[in-house]
């Protein structure tokens, strides 16, 4: 009854590149709706986490359940970008292109291939990109080339491309990793307003725990591929940050 | 221990590449007479005669028809390159293959192996062939155009595609695009600006190659420079050589300009210039079928089959007794002038190293300005104005036209293919070179200008540690070109495998060419294999 609402699934997962242990046994069931930050040092995992949950290729072993199916199911493209959408830096975007055709990428698992290369001369469902580029505040940027904009509105160009693709599962990785404090904020409140409007899950990895407190529900701790805390931002205390981000004199 | 070593490593090769060239110079019999008996009077001649190129109506009229003819090739040739090259670059770069390991890189080493036999035959070889297979059609200098740069083209293209950033590429991945939608909305737009600029650069190639393909008998600017040299009318080669040289200037500036903006994004001048792009590939081709009566479709008539298909018949062999790639009669001969082939090409490269290494210095701009030794004088100027006209002058004009005009002063042999292939190379040497030295570093040279060093002393440690590299993997390139055009001055006369292939193409001994190219086919591998081996040595 409880796993039904579950959207994802991990149970004992591991992961080591090389002979070092990049995740060690991690267990996680996240529901529908939940925005999550995952926070630690660098080098706790918090990626590799993001690239298993993406279903990249990563060896490893253990068991993924994303909404009920295993990653098999989601071998098809054009399934897997339904229900799994990931930003990350800023360069995600291909600069040469319009900021338009950019956005309108997130129609592509939809689209033919005759109706994409179609779309680069007379743009398809120009209606969609140009209410998704509204919806971030940049309505009257969807003719410029993307390489041109600031980090910050590139970053909220991505944002327009994923509301264009749907996806009900989000991964971020450090997607305000680049920015200054105040596009950082801007980026952040955007996505995260959109993920509720839209009804979808959020999983972000973050350098800042400040961001971690105001914008997600539950927050994870990972140390060395292991999980320090996962706790309902309301029960986060001071204690458990100490004890994340300490310097371990003893090993090594 | 290890630094010195590769310390030494570099002058070593240094020393060994000099000791080649003298080497190379031991080839020629030097008690002989070098120029022909009048040969001084003759160079007097052509040099006076740049002085006052004939301007007349009639004779402007033809050189800008020819002019038309020779572009409208070059146009023509691109257009193919470009389909050959993108559809080979592609599947070559293996952006479009499923990532099963095995099969994608067999396919890629596949398509790439493509790519280097066609540029592995210089397109004046091909034009040769096309026309004793094709007959003198348009489109023998089209195809031999098309193939040698659609395979330079694809090779590079490759290069740019699997260079790619990857991360709009991942990122692409995760909205579920296909491997073709990648390609249009990742690869292509990524290395759009980086393609045009590469091609822009080539299209200058190819209208000298045009203005060449002449010599076969087809029209252009070649072919009037060729019968202009026939009736010892210099003048007139001069007025010639003089609009090939302004179309080579006119599509330096125009695609410079492009570059540029391509990347700073300012598209109005990218738009009007792609629109001439394409008004001069429609303009060709219109051209060709309404004027010339050539469509491409007449190629592939029964006729012309036949011709095609006995052509390449008697190339390998059949149907004579002893074709002669069998007999080591013949293998001797032509092993002898391989030899001496690769002797042009180490002359003709050394001496284009020399002329540039004597004029380069004054020919960078911030020498000339006297930013980098500190000492500014008018005199700088002077001689910085005529070192890169010189420049121009020199790499405007093919090896082949200078290698038409160098027979009527040196004896046949294989110096005057190598004082051709200098002539020309030296240009385009100088001004790489050039542009290395003005891309240098300045703050160090201050300091040692600072610290009381003389000139010479400023050169030798401050100037050449840093730009020797450089200039030795640039020399050590144009070598590879080089020697893919040893065979082309050889048509001529200038000595050599091409003066034999020439030869053997007059007397219909058509398994002699055979082997021709490939002892030529052995020495470009020999070619572009020492030439990555010594860059890598000098890295």
């Amino acid at each position: 009854m409880e796993t039904s609402q579950n959207i994802i699934e991990l149970n004992d997962v591991s992961v080591s590149f090389d002979g070092k242990i990049a995740l060690s046994s991690l267990s996680l069931l996240i529901k529908k709706g939940e925005r999550i930050a995952l926070i630690g040092p660098s080098g706790a995992g918090k990626s590799t986490l993001l690239n298993v949950l993406s279903l990249s290729n990563v060896s490893g072993t253990g068991n993924i359940m994303i909404d009920g199916q295993p990653p098999s199911f989601y071998r098809n493209r054009k399934v897997r970008a339904k229900k799994i959408g990931v930003i990350r830096q800023q360069f995600d975007l291909v600069n040469a292109l319009p900021v338009i055709h950019n956005v309108l990428a997130g129609k592509l698992a939809d689209w033919s291939l005759f109706r994409s290369v179609l779309s680069l001369v007379i743009p398809q469902e120009k209606i969609m990109a140009e209410q998704a580029l509204s919806r971030v505040g940049l309505g009257h940027k969807i003719l410029e080339q993307t390489g041109s904009l600031s980090g910050g509105e590139q970053q909220r160009v991505a944002l327009a491309r994923l509301l264009v693709q749907q996806p009900e599962i989000i991964l971020a990785d450090e997607p305000v990793a680049s920015l200054d404090p105040a596009r950082a904020e801007d980026v952040l409140g955007i996505l995260t307003k959109l993920v509720q409007e839209e009804n979808q899950t959020l999983i972000t990895s973050l350098h800042s725990v400040d961001y971690a407190k105001k914008y997600f529900t539950r927050v994870i701790g990972l140390r060395e591929g292991g999980m320090v805390f996962d706790l309902p931002v309301d029960q986060l205390t001071d204690r458990h940050l100490k004890e994340l981000y300490k310097l371990r004199e003893t090993s090594e | 221990m290890k630094q010195s070593l590769r310390f030494q490593q570099k002058n070593l090769l240094t020393i060994i590449l000099v000791l080649v060239f003298l080497w190379s110079l031991h080839v020629i019999d030097w008690k002989e007479p070098l120029l022909h008996p009048g040969g001084g009077a003759t160079f007097l001649q052509i040099i006076e005669a740049i002085i006052h190129p004939d301007l007349s109506p009639e004779i402007l009229l033809l050189a800008l028809n020819s002019a038309w003819l020779t572009i409208t090739y070059a146009v023509a040739g691109m257009t193919i390159a470009i389909v050959i090259a993108v559809v080979f670059g592609v599947l070559a770069s293996g952006v479009l293959q499923s990532s099963q390991k095995p099969f994608s890189s067999l396919s890629k080493s596949f398509f790439r192996a493509i790519l280097g036999f066609l540029r592995a035959i210089h397109e004046l070889v091909w034009a040769l062939l096309f026309v004793a297979a094709f007959g003198l059609t348009p489109y023998s200098a089209i195809l031999a155009i098309a193939i040698p740069y659609g395979g330079i083209l694809g090779r590079i293209f490759a290069d740019m595609l699997s260079d790619v950033n990857n991360e709009p590429i991942q990122s692409l991945q995760s909205t579920g695009a296909s491997r073709w939608q990648l390609l249009f909305y990742g690869y292509f737009p990524l290395v759009k600006a980086n393609m045009i600029s590469y091609t822009m650069y080539r299209f200058e190639c190819a209208v000298r190659s045009s203005a060449v393909m002449s010599f076969v008998g087809l029209g252009g600017l070649g072919y009037q420079i060729q019968l202009s040299l026939d009736d010892l009318n210099y003048e007139e080669v001069w007025t010639f050589v003089l609009f090939l040289m302004a179309i080579v200037i006119v599509i330096d500036g125009w695609s410079s300009q492009w570059r540029s903006r391509l990347a700073k994004r300012s598209s109005r001048f990218s738009l009007l210039s792609f629109f001439i792009s394409f008004a001069l590939v429609v303009g060709s081709w219109m051209y060709l079928y309404v004027v010339e009566h050539a469509s491409l479709f007449t190629l592939f008539t029964d006729e012309n089959g036949q011709y095609a298909k006995k052509f390449f018949l008697s190339l390998l062999g059949v149907g004579e007794e002893s074709p002669a790639f069998f007999s080591a009669q013949s293998w001797l001969p032509i092993l002898q002038l391989t030899y001496d082939t690769l002797m042009m090409s180490i002359m003709a490269i050394g001496i284009a190293t020399i002329v540039m290494l004597i004029t380069v210095v004054p020919a960078a701009r911030n020498v000339a300005n006297g930013k980098l030794t500190m000492s500014r004088s008018p005199f700088h100027w002077v001689s910085f104005l005529l070192i890169r006209s010189s420049y121009i002058l020199s790499r405007a004009v093919p090896e082949l036209i200078w290698a038409m005009m160098i027979i009527f002063i040196f004896q046949p042999g294989i110096l005057p293919g190598a004082v051709a292939l200098a002539l020309h190379n030296f240009g385009i040497l100088g001004k790489l070179c050039a542009e290395v030295i003005e891309d240098l570093d300045e703050r160090p040279i201050r300091h040692l200008s600072s610290s009381g060093a003389s000139h010479a002393q400023i050169l030798l440690y401050g100037v050449l540690p840093s730009v020797l590299p450089k200039f030795l993997s640039f020399i050590l390139y144009r070598w590879e070109v080089i020697m893919r055009t040893t065979i082309v001055v050889g048509f001529v006369g200038a000595g050599g495998l091409g003066q034999q292939f020439k030869l053997s193409m007059s007397y219909f001994h058509y398994s002699d060419i055979t082997l021709i190219i490939f002892c030529y086919l052995l020495l470009v591998w020999l070619a572009d294999f020492l030439s990555e081996l010594s860059r890598k040595i000098a890295k």
